[in-house]
């Protein structure tokens, strides 16, 4: 029984997590048919705001060493600086352009900042001990779950229901959906093209933030890569989830992480270290019976 | 007009000059090297012979359909370790590779045969998973890519038993001379040349073009991406083949994003849509990457040395490539190939009027 | 009945809903070969929408598309196009990075010649539009009424039983239309097949077709020769506030 609860409780925690990556992807995508690769280093660059700058493995704190609050809010402003900057400098001149050359640009900007990040503070992992109080098991009950788990729970629940109400009632968000339904017809509209993808960007530079700090929370390491593989399975998300679609992007990212967590449980031991492997192909396999993803928004179609 | 005048030969002459003068610089150069250069000098010039099958392989799919492939170089891994399986490591193989089938284990082959089953191998790999990749859409089939890239990193990274996990396979047999390199680049280059002009590249190109009207002129998207996909898997599987014997090393962390992404910056430099584009790509970020190693390593000015601190060459890369990307989206071939001057025919059409008016 | 029933593309009771929009509500039209028809309407009132159907890449909601007397509703474009169903597009839509010459090729591959014969097909069909010199333009390099004329080329070189026009004269000038007019009139005779044209340029409708479909609001209006339909009132109605079509 216990076990069963732990699997769940990570199931929900991982999914919760790779939702917060999918809405910030399914966001920028859905205004600028961009995949955004860069998030993955908005992520890491989030992380590493938290120490000095060295190739040290055992670094000083630098945000880290702030208070709670401050430390949160330093990472945030940070990576929202980030993600405004990535969007002024390589994207918004690149507007326009067919997804694919999007793509490829945002692959290089993630492989810029991946480098970036290697110059300052080299590419050994380093340990990091942030929130090593939380790591310890709450229990209630009777039954035992690590703080980190509820804490991402929390956190990623809190954000979801933030982007709901921002999404569904500030005309800021309202905007931004109408944006990602038919970008064209926004702009007839008057909507600024200008603020609303700005507004995306600082939104998902708001989730990479929170899913860094998360991150270093549950891992207490810092890797130039750790930003990555959540991101990859967020793009995964997106495309199950069905491109273009908000709340497709959310629950593509619980499906990623659910199924991920049951792998690891269910998969014979040695088999599990092929884990991910199985993630992609049973991703593969199920755009082959619904290549346009669960939730279809008009958007996915072209007109003719 | 005066098409009446051109013999069969210039006429010959004008439509494949691309590739011709490719093969012929190629050749060139390679005969220089061959008559004056070092050793040093030929390994360069291998390496840059065998990085121009590997961008010219994923040009065969990418320049031609408009998707862009994260998971060429998954092909070259398969070939790679295929030939590593056949030739290496006699002795080693039944202990560090116990997991290989008999006939692998306890054999060894002849390079030829070898790299021929390993392009065979990857060639076939493709084609199956081009069945179910060719399925999605443009941008779903660019990331289904990238997953691919993945499945084989993970499975190759663990399936220690069998390659030996994320340690490197050492002791193949180096037999690639700057002559077997250009033959290999030749065959890339003519095999991608042929596919573009054929029936087949004609219908994929417009799918490239515009999707709703190529479905409107009766074309398959699926059949015309997985012969170019299948195709691109060879020739993939041919540069892993040079890769692991030019190296004498095999190991899955050298074909994982690193190299997609100096490939991908090639390609994207160059022009993804022209073959000429893919070639002028590797020259161009060949010559760069290759110059910021050397500033990287240090420049003796004197009694200082000065160096560029390790890591600014992939800084570079990628901003030049997103320069690129910004300033001129087609590349610096601009999606066009090499012509002869006088024989190019981009006319401003007259209008209807005083076409009726001449007549 | 039954030869009528050989040679033609029709739709019958053909419905398409997008959620709560209903494009068409019980259309039937029929194309038959040998003739060009017209199919006329107000903005909003479904024409392109059925052409998509016509031409597979449309399905209805409901009611089939018959060609040939086989259903064929739900075949994707690419069937339809392969077995004799060619269509252009209101906005051309060439093939920007090839040659006009590829741009045809492309079609008369597409329904299974080799490349040789490709070639010939495409150069013919240039020859016979007074386009011959053309060939090696890059389909973006040419001009609006060259575009227009070459889109209808390439469908053309399906060498289809039926061919679909979406609006070709649009933007066209006076003398540009009068050109078109008379390839229009032409392709029935030459290429053996039969014409729906969709057009707002009442002139052009009225010059080049034998009969003419009205759909209003998505539903079928009026049919008959161009005569009948400009002196029905239902019509007339229907295009209040737009130009009276020229007596």
């Amino acid at each position: 029984m216990q076990n069963l609860i732990q699997i769940i409780v990570d199931a929900v925690a991982l999914g919760s997590l790779y939702a917060l990556v999918s809405l910030s992807i399914g966001l920028v995508f859905g205004v600028m048919r961009l995949i955004n690769f860069a998030q993955a280093d908005y992520i890491t660059i989030g992380a590493y705001a938290l120490v000095v700058p060295t190739a040290s493995v055992s670094p000083a704190l630098l945000l880290g060493a702030l208070p709670f609050a401050f430390m949160a809010g330093g990472v945030v402003v940070v990576v929202v600086v980030l993600a405004l900057l990535t969007e002024r400098l390589a994207f918004r001149p690149m507007r326009g352009s067919d997804p694919a050359t999007l793509l490829v640009s945002s692959f290089a900007v993630s492989y810029f900042l991946q480098h970036l990040v290697m110059l300052i503070h080299s590419g050994r992992p380093k340990s990091v001990g942030i929130g090593n109080s939380l790591s310890a098991a709450v229990e209630f009950w009777g039954i035992r779950v690590p703080g980190t788990q509820l804490l991402t729970m929390g956190v990623a629940l809190v954000m979801l229901v933030a982007m709901v109400f921002f999404l569904k009632k500030t005309p800021m968000g309202i905007q931004m959906r109408a944006a990602a339904e038919n970008f064209q017809m926004a702009r007839l509209m008057g909507v600024k093209a200008n603020r609303v993808i700005a507004t995306a960007f600082a939104i998902s530079g708001i989730m990479a933030a929170a899913v860094s700090l998360l991150l270093v929370v549950q891992t207490g390491t810092l890797d130039i890569r750790m930003g990555l593989m959540p991101v990859i399975f967020a793009f995964f998300a997106t495309v199950i989830g069905g491109m273009g679609s908000l709340p497709g992007a959310a629950l593509g990212g619980f499906i990623v992480g659910f199924v991920t967590v049951g792998l690891q449980a269910f998969l014979p031991p040695d088999l599990r270290a092929f884990r991910d492997a199985f993630v992609f192909m049973l991703v593969i396999g199920f755009l082959l019976f619904r290549p346009q993803g669960l939730i279809v928004t008009s958007a996915a179609r072209e007109r003719v | 007009m005066s098409n009446a005048t051109t013999t069969p030969y210039q006429s010959f002459l004008s439509r494949h000059f691309a590739v011709l003068l490719i093969a012929a610089c190629l050749v060139f150069i390679v005969c220089l090297v061959h008559l004056f250069g070092s050793v040093m000098v030929q390994r360069v010039v291998i390496e840059a012979l065998i990085r121009i099958v590997i961008v010219v392989g994923i040009y065969i799919f990418t320049g031609n359909s408009g998707i862009i492939s994260f998971g060429s170089v998954t092909f070259m891994a398969i070939a790679a370790y295929a030939t590593g399986w056949q030739t290496c490591c006699e002795m080693l193989k039944p202990i560090t590779m116990s997991g290989l089938p008999s006939i692998l284990r306890d054999n060894s082959y002849p390079v030829y045969v070898s790299a021929l089953t390993s392009v065979s191998l990857a060639a076939l790999a493709a084609f199956v998973v081009g069945l179910i990749l060719m399925r999605l859409g443009g941008l779903a089939a660019s990331i289904s890519t990238l997953a691919i890239l993945f499945i084989l990193n993970v499975s190759y990274s663990n399936w220690e038993t069998v390659t030996m996990g994320t340690a490197s396979m050492v002791g193949l047999p180096t037999y690639i001379t700057p002559w077997i390199a250009l033959g290999a680049a030749l065959i890339a280059v003519v095999c991608a040349w042929v596919f573009q002009n054929s029936a087949r590249g004609i219908l994929l190109r417009a799918t490239r073009a515009d999707e709703v009207a190529a479905a409107a002129c009766g074309v398959s998207l699926y059949w015309s991406r997985l012969i170019a996909w299948t195709l691109s898997g060879a020739v993939m599987g041919l540069a892993g083949v040079l890769t692991a014997h030019f190296l004498g090393t095999v190991s899955i962390n050298s074909y994982f994003l690193n190299l997609t992404f100096l490939a991908l910056a090639m390609l994207v430099v160059g022009g993804m849509k022209s073959l000429s584009g893919a070639v002028v790509g590797v020259v161009v970020v060949s010559t760069i990457v290759d110059m910021f190693r050397r500033l990287e390593a240090g420049v003796s000015l004197g009694d200082t040395t000065l160096s560029l601190p390790a890591g600014t060459q992939e800084l570079v890369l990628a901003g030049v490539m997103i320069v690129i990307l910004m300033f001129r989206k087609d590349g610096l071939m601009g999606g066009k190939e090499f012509c002869l001057p006088k024989r190019w025919a981009v006319v401003r059409s007259e209008s209807v009027t005083s076409e009726r008016n001449a007549q | 009945m039954n030869q009528l029933a050989e040679n033609s593309l029709e739709t019958r009771n053909v419905h398409v809903a997008f959620g709560g929009i209903h494009a068409l509500s019980g259309v039937d039209i029929t194309i038959k070969t040998g003739m060009v028809q017209g199919l006329i309407g107000p903005n909003g009132a479904g024409k392109t929408t059925l052409v998509n159907v016509l031409s597979g890449f449309q399905k209805p909601t409901r009611g089939n598309v018959v060609l040939n007397g086989k259903d064929v509703s739900g075949d994707g474009p690419q069937k339809l196009a392969r077995a004799g169903v060619g269509r252009s597009f209101q906005a051309a839509r060439l093939f920007q990075d090839m040659s006009v010459e590829q741009n045809l090729m492309t079609a008369a591959i597409g329904t299974g010649l080799n490349k040789a014969d490709a070639i010939i097909r495409s150069r013919e069909i240039l020859d016979w539009m007074g386009l011959g010199h053309h060939g090696a333009v890059l389909g973006g390099a040419l001009s609006y009424g060259d575009e227009r004329r070459i889109s209808i080329a390439r469908a053309l070189a399906l060498h289809p039983k039926f061919l679909l026009l979406d609006e070709p004269a649009s933007g066209m000038n006076a003398e540009e239309s009068q050109n078109l007019m008379s390839i229009i009139r032409a392709i029935p005779a030459h290429f053996n097949c039969g014409v729906l044209l969709i057009e707002h340029n009442m002139e052009v409708i009225m010059g080049v077709c034998e009969h003419v479909y009205v759909v209003d609001g998505g539903r079928s209006l009026a049919n008959g020769t161009p005569q009948e339909v400009q002196d029905n009132p239902d019509v007339r109605r229907a295009y209040l506030g737009e130009e009276d079509a020229a007596a």
